[in-house]
């Protein structure tokens, strides 16, 4: 049961990195916390369900659609926002209440659009039976979402260290100052950094149905704060950490479900505000404290 | 009225400040409680009414802490659950009589904001984001099944025993009263001062001779007590009520949008914004409470973008003191 | 000058690490009343880092800090600000939604345990007077560092650390502001000036410390010092290499 506990939670916590992945970079390139990330988890979610509904559409086409459209909304979205918003004196909290709002206008869209019935997309989809893992048994539908992520981690990593545009990301992401200062377009930058986190939320959304169950428009909230204990474990601002944090969460988290089930629920709130207070630069981090 | 009782200490808490903080009592913080008190005689749906002083009293509980210290609470309706639970434990579990809940009510709520007072030492976004993962976390606590034997887990409970809703109405009032003077004195006082400075610049209070972690628990553990004495208001007014009623995150959204809409760290900008939106929220209608949310997500928004101080900056912007 | 009288300040051996970084590495140096100290040196030698342990900011991680006669090493700021000791900050940091009068009226109330402070005086010496109903982030860098002067002055300090007052200000405001704290040291008060301005350094202080890499390697008066081999070349020999 321990072994079972522990390669699931493995394999949970590769999902939990990618619902965690495109928070971190937003806020490690722009210190900019996206409220509205779970939000954008959830569309999504929806856009895989509509897609497989109405036209039978496998959730891999859907995922190359979703990064795509997500890409093409998220990039412009920065412009629109942003800029202005790193004007004002204190940018990070303004920015936490306006993708509050943001959050807010997305999920009562949703609501309006989709109801607040919920929705799922059948396992069986991605894959009939569960298959063995180093002495575990897992769902198919599990295998491939962790694969998923997997690939998508492995190209965020090679954005960032095999590119040029990679390098010039870290550049802000150290210091966006001197960034700017040393003549990178550190707009330009952030908007395909924007993009990139909002496509991978709506990529992790695609495989949600699959590794969260069924969907309602207000799930944004406790996806939120399931990804910022991922990031926050994982370390803050530090994307590659949040593979760490990933593997850290699903591994609690099934541990809980295994040994402590109806308490589980507790988990992620629980370790978000425990790591923030006892070890608040997270596993390879920075500082988020004051006096 | 000549200070002898405290010597030239404090060059600022003297006359023209104490003057001002009474000027605002008598214009502006009196007349309002006067008339959410005498409202009842007004207009018939009490629960109505009861609910928009509920709404006061937890925006000027959030104007507390948000408005003086900058720390903003999205977990805020932590409290006003533990205070509507302190409430229906008292009452259910023990069979005491509705003053002893308002008691647990107000104790519950600031036991809590002593657990969570280390929250504090985060800087801003940490700090709103961690105090939501402790409302949550109390509402699965509450709400656990395995909790059946104390607080019914998630079937809700029912205090129809102690159920008196002129009184509860009264006392809600009364804690809107309350708040009211909380944040009239935060206004005009040195202590409200000072933590506006320690808003600014911690480093620099701290430097100023203010004890900066004393401060800001103090203020923390005041807008606790607030919305728990609301919470404990609340359980004793509706009676029958469920975790997820208790605990709605929408507590924390109102509170937080009407704050900011009226202009934090005033006295009339938190009540504009529950008159105005919560009014707009009535009219708008329960039934499709989605456009509601659509309009203030808009409204978020816009504010944070245009008019990041809310409507009583159109007035301070011009020299025109808002009270 | 009461050079005879105890020293109000008595810094011995003091160490900060910043993990495996020595910022201070066993600094001494002490100070009396009416005394102006200069501290120099090139960046990252430990003079502001001397500063922030002295006022409170950080803790220091060995050696001692007594101030008139208490050991105050590891007090609160705040603390510290009600014995007497109080600072300015290198970028200021003023209350900016507060007005002018209210930034020094916060200190005058929380800053000198119980004592009488004439806000007015205070901001009338430091030409703030005509500004006083203005918010602090309104005012330009030179007022803001005035403004700050004013807040830490506002407490009524026995002892002033001065963190590069002078950077940013014109030859006139240079002026004014050295006879300023010049005044200041005659009515009393001991000051720690850290500057990088050689000029403004010469005009203020008594007696300087020159440092290193967390150390002192001179301590004497700055004309001696741009006569000392070890000075010239760590200090003066760097600026004229940049």
């Amino acid at each position: 049961m321990l072994q079972q506990a522990i390669v699931s939670g493995l394999v949970f916590g590769l999902y939990f990195t990618l619902v965690g992945l495109g928070l971190n970079l937003i806020f490690g390139v722009m210190r900019i916390v996206n409220i509205a990330h779970g939000d954008f988890l959830m569309l999504g979610g929806y856009a895989a369900y509509w897609l497989f509904t109405l036209f039978g559409m496998s959730p891999f086409l859907a995922a190359v659609l979703v990064l795509v459209v997500f890409l093409a909304v998220g990039w412009p979205l920065y412009y629109l926002i942003v800029p202005r918003l790193q004007l004002a004196r204190d940018a990070e909290m303004l920015s936490l209440i306006l993708f509050f709002g943001l959050s807010q206008v997305i999920e009562a869209l949703a609501t309006i659009a989709f109801g607040t019935t919920e929705h799922s997309i059948p396992g069986r989809v991605l894959g009939i039976g569960p298959f063995g893992l180093l002495g575990a048994m897992l769902p198919k539908a599990w295998g491939v979402s962790a694969l998923v992520s997997a690939i998508a981690v492995g190209a965020v990593a090679l954005y960032l260290y095999r590119t040029r545009l990679g390098t010039l990301t870290r550049a802000v992401m150290v210091n966006r100052d001197e960034a700017l200062a040393s003549g990178i377009d550190t707009n330009r930058v952030s908007a395909i950094a924007f993009g990139i986190g909002i496509a991978l939320a709506g990529l992790a959304g695609v495989f949600a149905p699959f590794m969260l169950g069924s969907m309602t428009p207000s799930m944004g909230v406790d996806v939120n704060l399931a990804a910022f204990a991922v990031i926050v474990v994982g370390s803050l601002g530090n994307p590659l950490g949040t593979a760490l944090g990933g593997m850290i969460y699903g591994v609690s988290l099934l541990l809980m479900q295994t040994y402590l089930s109806s308490w589980a629920n507790l988990l992620p709130n629980l370790m978000l505000i425990l790591v923030l207070l006892v070890w608040p630069t997270g596993i390879l981090g920075r500082e988020v404290r004051r006096a | 009225m000549p200070d002898r009782a405290e010597p030239p200490r404090a060059g600022i808490a003297s006359s023209p400040m104490r003057a001002r903080g009474w000027r605002d009592l008598a214009f502006a913080g009196a007349p309002l409680v006067v008339l959410a008190a005498i409202a009842p005689a007004l207009y018939g749906n009490q629960l109505l009414l009861f609910n928009f002083v509920t709404f006061l009293a937890l925006a000027q509980g959030l104007n507390v802490i948000y408005g003086f210290t900058g720390y903003l609470p999205f977990g805020y309706v932590g409290f006003f659950g533990a205070g509507a639970y302190g409430f229906a434990i008292t009452v259910m579990d023990f069979h005491l009589g509705p003053g002893a809940g308002m008691a647990v009510a107000a104790a519950a709520s600031v036991v809590l904001g002593m657990i969570l007072s280390p929250l504090l030492r985060l800087s801003g976004a940490y700090f709103a984001i961690a105090s939501l993962a402790a409302a949550q976390a109390l509402y699965d606590i509450v709400s656990n099944p395995a909790l059946d034997d104390v607080t019914k887990g998630p079937y809700g409970v029912s205090l129809s025993s102690v159920f008196a809703p002129d009184l509860s109405y009264n006392v809600a009032v009364g804690i809107f009263a309350f708040a009211t003077l909380l944040v009239i004195w935060l206004r005009n006082a040195r202590f409200g001062l000072a933590l506006r400075a320690m808003r600014d610049d911690p480093v620099s209070a701290a430097m100023a001779g203010f004890p900066i972690v004393r401060g800001r628990t103090i203020a923390w553990l005041l807008s606790a007590l607030i919305a728990g004495l609301a919470g404990g208001a609340y359980a004793w007014h509706i009676s029958v009520f469920y975790p997820e009623t208790a605990f709605d995150i929408s507590f924390s959204i109102f509170a937080v949008v009407f704050t900011l809409f009226g202009g934090a760290a005033t006295l009339l900008g938190p009540v504009c914004g529950v008159v105005l939106l919560y009014g707009l929220y009535n009219a708008i209608g329960i039934t499709v409470p989605q456009y509601f949310q659509l309009i203030y997500g808009l409204l978020i928004m816009a504010l944070v973008l245009f008019l990041p101080d809310g409507l009583a900056s159109l007035l301070t912007r011009r020299g025109i003191r808002v009270p | 000058m009461s050079r005879d009288a105890a020293p109000i300040l008595e810094v011995t051996a003091l160490v900060k690490r910043f993990g495996g970084f020595r910022a201070l590495d066993g600094v001494s140096l002490s100070l009396h009343p009416g005394e102006v100290l200069g501290l120099v040196g090139p960046n990252g030698s430990g003079k502001t880092t001397c500063i922030n342990v002295i006022s409170g900011l950080y803790r220091p991680d060995g050696g001692s800090i007594h101030f008139a006669g208490h050991d105050i090493g590891g007090l609160a700021s705040h603390a510290l600000a009600r014995l007497g000791i109080n600072r300015t900050f290198q970028s200021p940091h003023c209350f900016l939604s507060l007005t002018v009068a209210e930034n020094v009226a916060v200190a005058a109330a929380y800053g000198n345990g119980g004592e009488a402070a004439d806000s007015d005086r205070v901001l009338a010496e430091l030409d703030l007077a005509r500004l006083a109903d203005r918010p602090a982030g309104e005012l330009n860098s030179a007022e803001q560092k005035r403004l700050d002067l004013a807040r830490a002055l506002a407490t009524g300090p026995k002892l002033l650390l001065v963190d590069e007052l002078a950077a940013g200000l014109n030859p006139t405001e240079l002026g004014a502001m050295a006879e300023r704290l010049r005044a200041l040291a005659a009515g009393g008060m001991a000051l720690l000036v850290v500057e990088h301005l050689m000029g403004f350094i010469d005009k203020v202080t008594d007696r300087v410390i020159v440092m290193n890499a967390g150390r002192e390697i001179f301590e004497g008066r700055l004309a001696e010092a741009t006569r000392d081999p070890t000075v010239v070349q760590v200090f003066l020999g760097r600026r004229h290499g940049g």
